[in-house]
């Protein structure tokens, strides 16, 4: 090619691409939510006056219509996403890092301020709440993927010990309960968060041992799976890789649980595959976000009752630990104050449980 | 606006062009004109107000500089067309520098004033005041027609952060200028280089400068984090440089270069040659060479070194980091002048090289700073005395991952690639090939550029806030 046609065609190129882009920006309805980011989307500014120009709020409103609304934006986003990571070599994208297919949010240090809050809101419910408590208390601190991650492949990782020695030390009258060496990288999905209940039966065990209970048989459960699981991050990620497998475990004790509960004033099912449907799969077990639930075991032997301070790691351990308890009550206090727990739930001498990941403690969701 | 914003490249952008080329010459500077002041109402809409008073400053007092050429009052009206823009850069730039030093000297409680700095005001300052001293000196004839001149002071591609153009360098341009496709081209290639530079490199390097700051530092972390800012700043400021003259090219106007592989400099004097020319010709034509610039005495060249490179410092911000940081040069250039450079060429060249390399690296962890405190603690934990390991797994994986950025901006900082490039297009089969690959490659860079401002946050140039 002459150096004259490609001045031509560098010309036309450039000038084809933005404008492509520029008329398909203006004529694209706009979209109101991203699905990979669960956030609503920067719409066009409502009102454009004198004062927001000059307080520049219009401005900043359109700038970020602008990002938000382009076209192909979760495409580009994908492009994005593995210049970075396949050319550039950089080890995370936004935050995230890929190891033989897991993704996980890569942290360098937990927040003080925010864990503190949170040590400081569980705190006050031993304070208030379980104040005459008279049963056995334990806290169990679910490490998130990365500490996997950073012991294995050398990804930075926030200082673990140290948050263990706060708890320790902020809960003397409880019983730690260490579950680090029951669990690895491949305990949790690829592309979640969380962790698979296939993979947490020795972490349940573990719980159930410290606690002074018999611990389950791993050979009395069924093997259960729905394909096409798409976690949290697989969408975020932008890469779309290979859907996870959600696994679940059942036998005749968990068939027969009821789940009760308190805020709809219903039952509903340990397992929902109509949940799995949702946004999030992961509400498949025990219904997602709760705030006050029971589960009664009908078979049980005992009528030791446990009472579980959670977050949604739970949701798919607690079907395993209440085969060893006659109820089991779980309380999200991200969705319940705690000084309303008392009139659903007497603690009285209910053995207690704080079961926490380290992602919710080091972020300041607690109430 | 920011040229690496979606507003930019794909709102603004295509309008300009389509309105600038879709009407007839004597229409195209008020095309440039007003899109230039929309821009600049976009990002400062209150400031605004401000660069058109200083663009109505210098078209006033060029008017009568020239009508009073020669006489007393001539030189009067010098004086306000250089005292009136300083003070206004003064009261918006320095203000509260001042008068918190003054309540640390006398004790005093004076409130600060807390003025946003208007973005781009140290440069079309800089060029009104060119302006105006030229045409005194009679090195330009006088502008009478404003929409020129107003063009000339505002023109967006340079308004915010450079470079600094003369009057004198585009004042045929303003007249008359050609539009061709090989200027589109060439600047459409340099926009493109900018813009890679500043959003694939430059940020990057922001990104693991931070990580290597703010996080669980180490000594060796702080050498790398040296390495990193330094070229975090030339990839930033130069990135910025390309598009600027790329966009002016594509309207026609051929900006001088601003940049020219500062660290291939054997020496501190070369190096300042070769960076931030614009800054560096224009202190030396109206500040360096009124005071006798280097045919002094001794003591005089001493002073003159020592005042012109305060003012360097001081114009890239109101903070003594800042001061020290152009001292910091003042003294190795007088150094270099009286014995060093004599020493430096009978030296081999890697050994120059570093030197220039180790020298500015550690100016810019000065420039980079957040106030003296904070320099005073970055090189302490340079020079192991911060209570800081050697090495810790997080400065390694940093490393690590940042290998190909940083190895692509050590490579980038050289002219190899340029040299390659140029030696390879000599040959024509050569030149054939990449004449077909450039736009492909274009084209694919800017996908990717999109990509990463769609995907990212809003991330300014560092040289807004000079």
């Amino acid at each position: 090619m002459s150096n004259k046609i490609k001045n031509i065609v560098v010309t036309v190129c450039f000038c084809l691409f933005i404008l492509f882009f520029s008329v398909i920006a203006v004529v694209k309805p706009p979209t109101k939510v991203s699905e990979s980011e669960r956030r609503p989307l920067a719409q066009f500014p409502e009102s454009i006056t004198l004062e927001s120009v000059f307080d520049k709020s219009a401005i900043e409103q359109f700038e970020s219509y602008t990002v938000d609304q382009f076209p192909l934006r979760e495409a580009f986003r994908t492009l994005k996403a593995y210049f970075h990571l396949d050319v550039l070599r950089i080890k995370e994208n936004n935050g995230l890092a890929v190891k033989n297919g897991y993704i996980a949010a890569i942290i360098n240090d937990f927040n003080d301020e925010v864990i503190d809050y949170s040590l400081g809101r569980l705190r006050y419910v031993s304070e208030t709440y379980l104040k005459d408590n008279k049963g056995n208390k334990y806290f169990a601190l679910v490490p998130d993927k990365n500490y996997y991650l950073a012991e294995d492949y050398g990804y930075p990782s926030p200082d673990y010990k140290g948050l263990k020695n706060k708890i320790t030390d902020m809960f003397t009258d409880f019983e730690y309960i260490d579950l680090t060496d029951t669990l690895c990288l491949e305990a949790y999905y690829k592309t979640d968060t969380h962790w698979s209940q296939d993979k947490i039966i020795s972490a349940a065990n573990k719980l159930l041992s410290s606690m002074g209970v018999d611990e389950v048989k791993p050979e009395s459960y069924t093997l259960n799976s729905i394909n096409d699981f798409k976690g949290v991050y697989y969408l975020q990620s932008a890469l779309y890789p290979q859907p996870d497998t959600l696994y679940y475990l059942t036998n005749d004790t968990i068939n027969s649980y009821t789940v009760y509960d308190y805020e709809t004033q219903n039952e509903i099912p340990v397992y929902s595959k109509e949940l799995f449907e949702s946004k999030d799969g992961y509400n498949f077990f025990l219904g997602g976000t709760k705030a006050l639930l029971r589960i009664d075991n009908p078979k049980a032997t005992t009528d030791k009752e446990l009472i579980i301070f959670r977050d949604s790691f739970t949701s798919s351990i607690a079907p395993l630990l209440a085969e060893s308890y006659k109820s089991v009550y779980l309380v999200d206090i991200r969705y319940v104050m705690p000084d309303i727990v008392r009139e659903y739930i007497d603690p009285a001498d209910k053995d207690v449980l704080f079961m926490y990941s380290s992602l919710i403690l080091n972020q300041k969701s607690l109430k | 606006m920011i040229f690496s914003s979606i507003s930019f490249l794909f709102y603004f952008l295509p309008i300009v062009l389509i309105l600038y080329f879709a009407v007839p010459f004597k229409l195209k500077n008020l095309v440039l004109l007003l899109s230039s002041l929309f821009f600049y109402f976009y990002g400062e809409p209150i400031y605004g107000f401000l660069m058109i008073g200083t663009i109505l400053s210098a078209y006033i007092h060029g008017l009568l500089i020239d009508k009073f050429k020669g006489k007393a009052v001539g030189k009067f009206f010098l004086c306000t067309s250089v005292i009136i823009p300083l003070v206004s850069l003064c009261f918006f730039k320095y203000a509260d520098f001042f008068i918190s030093n003054i309540n640390i000297i006398f004790g005093g409680n004076f409130d600060l004033l807390k003025l946003a700095l208007p973005i781009g005001i140290s440069f079309y300052t800089f060029q009104a005041l060119s302006y105006t001293i030229d045409v005194y000196r009679n090195e330009v004839a006088v502008q009478k027609n404003l929409l020129n001149l107003a063009t000339y002071i505002a023109l967006f591609p340079q308004l915010i952060a450079g470079p600094i153009v003369r009057y004198a360098d585009i004042e045929a341009e303003l007249r008359e200028r050609t539009h061709s496709f090989e200027n589109f081209s060439y600047g459409v290639n340099r926009f493109i280089i900018g813009l890679a530079k500043k959003v694939l490199i430059a940020d990057s390097l922001g990104t693991l400068s931070m990580l290597l700051h703010d996080g669980d530092a180490s000594v060796v972390g702080y050498w790398v984090y040296s390495i990193a800012v330094s070229l975090q700043l030339y990839f930033d400021f130069s990135g910025y440089s390309d598009m600027a003259i790329g966009l002016g090219r594509i309207f026609g106007f051929h900006f001088l270069e601003n940049f020219n592989y500062p660290f291939v400099s054997k020496s501190i004097g070369e190096f300042w040659r070769r960076w931030h020319i614009s800054l560096g010709r224009w202190f030396r034509d109206y500040l360096y060479i009124p005071l006798g610039g280097n045919r002094v005495k001794i003591p005089r060249f001493i002073f003159n070194t020592a005042l012109v490179w305060l003012c360097t410092g001081f114009w890239h911000g109101a903070d003594w980091t800042f001061i020290l940081w152009g001292l910091y040069f003042a003294i190795f250039l007088i150094i270099e002048k009286f014995f060093l450079n004599k020493v430096l060429k009978k030296l081999p060249a890697f050994l120059t090289h570093f030197y220039v390399c180790l020298v500015v690296m550690l100016s810019f962890v000065l420039f980079s700073s957040n106030g003296l405190e904070n320099a005073v603690n970055d090189f302490k934990c340079l020079f192991g005395a911060g209570d800081l390991p050697l090495f810790t797994s997080e400065t390694g994986y940093y490393l690590l991952s940042y290998s190909v950025i940083l190895v692509m901006a050590l490579v980038g900082s050289t002219p190899l690639i340029k040299s390659v490039v140029l030696s390879l297009k000599r040959r024509e089969i050569l030149n054939k090939i990449i004449n077909v690959l450039e736009p492909i490659i274009q084209l694919s860079l800017l996908a990717v550029i999109t990509a990463y401002m769609v995907d990212g946050s809003f991330s300014p140039f560092l040289y807004f806030r000079f």
